[in-house]
Parts: C-alpha cells; structure tokens; sequence
C-alpha cells in the first residue's frame, strides 16, 4: 500500500530538467487565472487542460500500447451522457456520477475489446472508428437519451459544489485542472506498474513479449478498459460545464481524431506527449480560426495550417515533438 | 523426460515444413538442432513454444501435453526462447527489458527489479543497464536478449542462433555464457546453430534436421562423420568421398 502511494507521486525517475519543467508547468497554471482576466484566454486554457486531460487516458492504450484508437470520444460521450442525464433524472451530485460514468466507459470498451484487438495496425484504427460512430449513431436515435436535441442539464442559482455549477470561468479552470492532475498521478503510477511494463513491451514487439509469458491480447484489452473509463472523466466534465450536451457536440469524429493528435503530435508515450500536443493544438486551433475569420472571413484556412503541421510532425517525427526534444538535450 | 516431442507435423498450405518428427530432451541436457536452411528449424522451434499450432502430433513438456499451446503459456510452464533476429526498439531500457522477463514470476515492482538486475550481474552486462537495446551492438543485443528469456526462470531455454552476426570472439564469450548458464542455472538447452564452433563444443547430442525431417541424431563427434548429415550439408559429391 505504502508502495503504491510512493510509486503514484514519485517522479523520481524523470530526469531534473523534466522535473523542474513539471513544478513550473504547475505553478503557471495555478496562477493563470490570477494574472490572466480576458475570458477568452481563460475558456482556451481550460480547453487546453481537457485535451491535456483527454490525451493522459488515451496515452495509455495509444502511446503506451502503441495501439492507434480513433474512437475515444465515445467514452467521452458515456461520460458526458452518464452525468447529464444522472442529473437530468434524479438530481445526482456530481461526484457520484463520475465513476458510474467510468464504470459504463470501461464496461462497454471492456466488451468490444476482444473482438476489435484480433485486428492490427491500421484495421484496429478503423475498428475503433466505426464503433465510435455506431454509438454516436444510437445515442441521436434513441428517445431517452434525448435524441439529437441533446440533453440540458437545469442550472443552478448559486455556485454548487455537488452539482458543480460555478458562475465564472475561474472555477472551472481549477475544476479540471484537479482532475488533470488525478490523470498525471494515475499515469505516474501505471507506467511503472506490471500492466505498465508488460505493455510497453507489447507495443514494442508482441511476439518477443508472449516470449516472455505475457498475454499480448489481454494486455492490451486491459489497458483499453482503463483508457475507456478515463476517457469517461473528461465527458463529466463536459457535461457540467457546457450544462448542454448532444452527441455531435461530445462524440463527434473530430473529437476522437483531435484526442488521438493531441498523444502524436506532442509525443506518444510520454508524460509530455499529451501537454506538449495539447498546448500546440488547441491555442492553435481557437486563436488562429478566430484571427483568420475576423480577417476575412476566411474560414477552413485554420483547418489547413493545423492538417499541414500535423502531417510534417507524422512524415518527419514519428516521436513527436518531444523527441525531437528529447533528441536535443541527449539522453542524460 | 522434460521434453517429448512425439510425430510432430507441421504444414502450410501444401508444403510441408516438419514431417514427423520425435525427439526427446532429458531434464539438463545440451542439445544441438542443426541442418541446411529452410530445414525447419525454426518451424520446429515455433511448434514447441506455441507460435504454430501443430498440424498434428504431440508436445509433452514435464510429462504434461501442451500440444498448441499459446506462446504466454508455454513461456509460464517453464519454456523460454530467443529469437533469431530481435527487432530492436528503443522504447524501454535493458534493465526494464529484462525486468518485464521477470515479471513472468514477479508480481512486485521491486522484486522484479532485482532479480533482473541479478540477472544481469550473472551476464556481465551491468554496465548495459540503462542503454537502450538500440544503441547496443549485436552481440550485446543478443545477450540482452538471452537475459530476458532467462528472466522468466525457464527449465529449458530454446536458443534460435544465438550467435549469428558474431564475431570469433564474441562467439566464444556467448559459448562460455552458454556454458556457464547451464552449469550454474541447472537449465536444459536446447540450441539451433548454423556455427558449428558454438554446437559442437556444447552439445551432448545433436538433432539434424533437412527438407522438414529428422536424418540423424546423436553424440556430435558421430553426426560429423554421417553420411545423410554430410549430404545434406554439402551435396552428393562430398558423401561419397568418404
């Protein structure tokens, strides 16, 4: 038990520079909404902190794993429908709906696991894609889960800790900052875990891995479980802070691709992956969209630069950008 | 008998790339598995630790049939083994490497890292630990290699030339590593080997394999002067000058 504890807040393993970046990651956050007024600036920085959030649980199955899943925005959506509705219905605190939420995330990610892992590589990708979309699908065409009119979540008169409804942006930047860091810790503690280790060399080859009596199918539907039920957390928090929700606005395609970018832009399998590729994307996406329509209303330009540096970042760095820094500093 | 193999066969398609084979390993016994390329070595190698399932036949290990068994459980019984090319990554150090060979037995972080480390105290690769496998040579790489498979405490170690890509030196330190392994770790070898520096010297008996069938098997000062041995190695001309 000691151990575990030890093993979730240890990051002793990571060289001084990553460390040092880490406290001072953590310290700018803290801060941020203390210097930083402008609401706009604000929503991105929350926004930043859900896809960091989003990329640590997809970092597990994606980077860790090395196994591409393009549908994570489904667990996003059983989060997000599991608290919206729970409120919607019967007034549950928040708090209660999370890990039902999660629950339901690995549940179903748990049962579609086994069939979906006999396929590799690119086949794997598309499996997961359509699973996504077929549940994208049922939740516009079933009646209880409101259909494509979504779901609206009543609101609050006053600040509300159970329900967590804040009347101003600050609030919530700390709201998902918390749960960004619970992600980071249970990262910490799962990349050195048996799981942890058996995994990555899954990732790295599978047959010299079942060599070593691992099981690579039940390796790797574990961890798909796990990265099912942390996807659900993010959508929680959608939920409560949009107060509405539809299933093209929480499960769309363009989600699970943007999650999945967020991991391999910045760098799969690492703890930096998803900061790194999260602090490029989503600034980049909402400042550049922004300032190219004022300019003109030049739309989809965004979309192209964005698409372009993803593309240079896949053609010429598998590792992301964190190995190119990696590469930079040199191994210490 | 550790390990029993009993009309073993194995097909692809049409082709035939084991044709009943039997063969037995006594519990710390060294043995050779030699012959031409594409004699099915390897094949043969895949069927016992469950990377092929057997077309038919019998695989007994400890007296307990694991005919078709997935390679994760073979591996848990006590069945481990190299392979011939390690693809080589740099995702994880040596010393995490072998650990995960470890965990085969370990449940605990810490446990596991201290019996790889051990490991790797046993194979002099200490100064290796925090490289990662792809900035080792190959023969460092080999022994990294032979250490994960050694980490997950097998009876009996299946070795796919172990000293390809060697150098005469580097031969004889894995011949010596080898040796050491067996009298020390008390494991059952049994080893493919186109070097013949590294089998004869090592094995107490030698299986020969060509065209997917067994020609011959015995002590390895015999099997050097047989006649379908030579044949099968040199061609015609060669086995009648004898």
């Amino acid at each position: 038990m000691w151990q575990v504890i030890k093993d979730i807040f240890s990051f002793r393993d990571y060289h001084r520079f990553e460390r040092i970046g880490l406290l001072i990651f953590i310290v700018i956050i803290l801060i941020f909404p203390l210097i930083v007024e402008q609401a706009y600036s604000r929503i991105v920085m929350i926004k930043f902190l859900l896809f960091a959030l989003f990329g640590i649980g997809w970092n597990l199955i994606g980077g860790y794993g090395g196994q591409v899943d393009l549908g994570q925005a489904k667990n996003v959506g059983f989060g997000a429908y599991a608290t919206a509705l729970m409120m919607v219905w019967w007034n549950t605190p928040f708090w209660i709906t999370v890990p039902i939420g999660m629950i339901i995330a690995a549940f179903e990610s748990f049962g579609v696991a086994y069939p979906m892992f006999r396929l590799k590589g690119h086949y794997f990708a598309i499996a997961t894609l359509c699973v996504a979309l077929v549940w994208k699908e049922l939740f516009i065409f079933w009646d209880w889960t409101g259909g494509a009119r979504g779901v609206e979540i009543p609101v609050k008169a006053t600040a509300d800790f159970v329900h967590m409804q804040f009347p101003s942006n600050i609030y919530y930047h700390y709201f998902v900052f918390f749960l960004f860091i619970t992600q980071l810790l249970f990262m910490n503690w799962f990349r050195k875990s048996k799981l942890g280790y058996q995994l990555q060399a899954v990732r790295d080859n599978e047959e010299a891995a079942a060599s070593l009596g691992i099981n690579v199918t039940w390796t790797k539907v574990k961890t798909y479980t796990i990265t099912g039920g942390l996807g659900g957390v993010g959508g929680s928090f959608l939920a409560v802070y949009y107060l509405y929700i539809d299933p093209d606005l929480v499960m769309p395609l363009d989600l699970s691709i943007l999650i999945a970018m967020t991991v391999l832009v910045g760098g799969a399998g690492s703890m930096w992956g998803p900061i790194i590729g999260a602090a490029i994307l989503i600034p980049l996406d909402m400042y550049l969209g922004a300032w190219l329509a004022l300019i003109g209303g030049r739309y989809g330009i965004d979309f192209m630069v964005y698409s372009l540096i993803i593309m240079i970042i896949a053609a010429r760095e598998p590792k992301g950008i964190w190995g190119i820094i990696e590469r930079v500093k040199g191994r210490g | 008998m550790l390990l029993e193999v009993k009309n073993l066969v194995k097909e692809f398609g049409g082709v035939v790339a084991n044709a009943d084979i039997s063969f037995n390993l006594s519990e710390g016994e060294m043995v050779g598995l030699i012959g031409p390329n594409g004699a099915g070595k390897t094949t043969l190698f895949n069927c016992i630790a469950g990377y092929y399932k057997p077309t038919s036949g019998k695989v007994l290990f400890n007296g307990k049939e694991i005919t078709g068994w997935p390679a994760h459980q073979t591996a848990r019984a006590g069945i481990g083994r190299t392979f011939q090319i390690m693809k080589v990554t740099a995702g994880m150090t040596v010393l995490e490497n072998v650990m995960v060979g470890a965990f085969c037995r370990a449940d605990d972080r810490h446990l596991a890292k201290v019996e790889a480390a051990a490991i790797l105290g046993f194979m002099g690769l200490d100064s290796l630990k925090t490289y990662h496998l792809n900035e080792l040579p190959v023969a460092s790489q080999k022994k990294v290699g032979l250490a994960m498979a050694l980490a997950t405490q097998p009876e009996l170690l299946m070795l796919d030339e172990v000293a390809s890509g060697l150098n005469p030196k580097e031969t004889e330190e894995m011949v010596d590593l080898l040796k050491k392994i067996h009298r020390k770790k008390k494991i059952t070898l049994f080893l493919i080997e186109h070097v013949m520096e590294v089998v004869m010297p090592i094995s107490q008996r030698v299986i020969v394999l060509d065209g997917g069938e067994k020609i011959a098997e015995g002590l390895p000062k015999d099997i050097v002067k047989n006649e379908r041995v030579i044949r099968a190695y040199l061609g015609d001309k060669y086995a009648k000058g004898i």
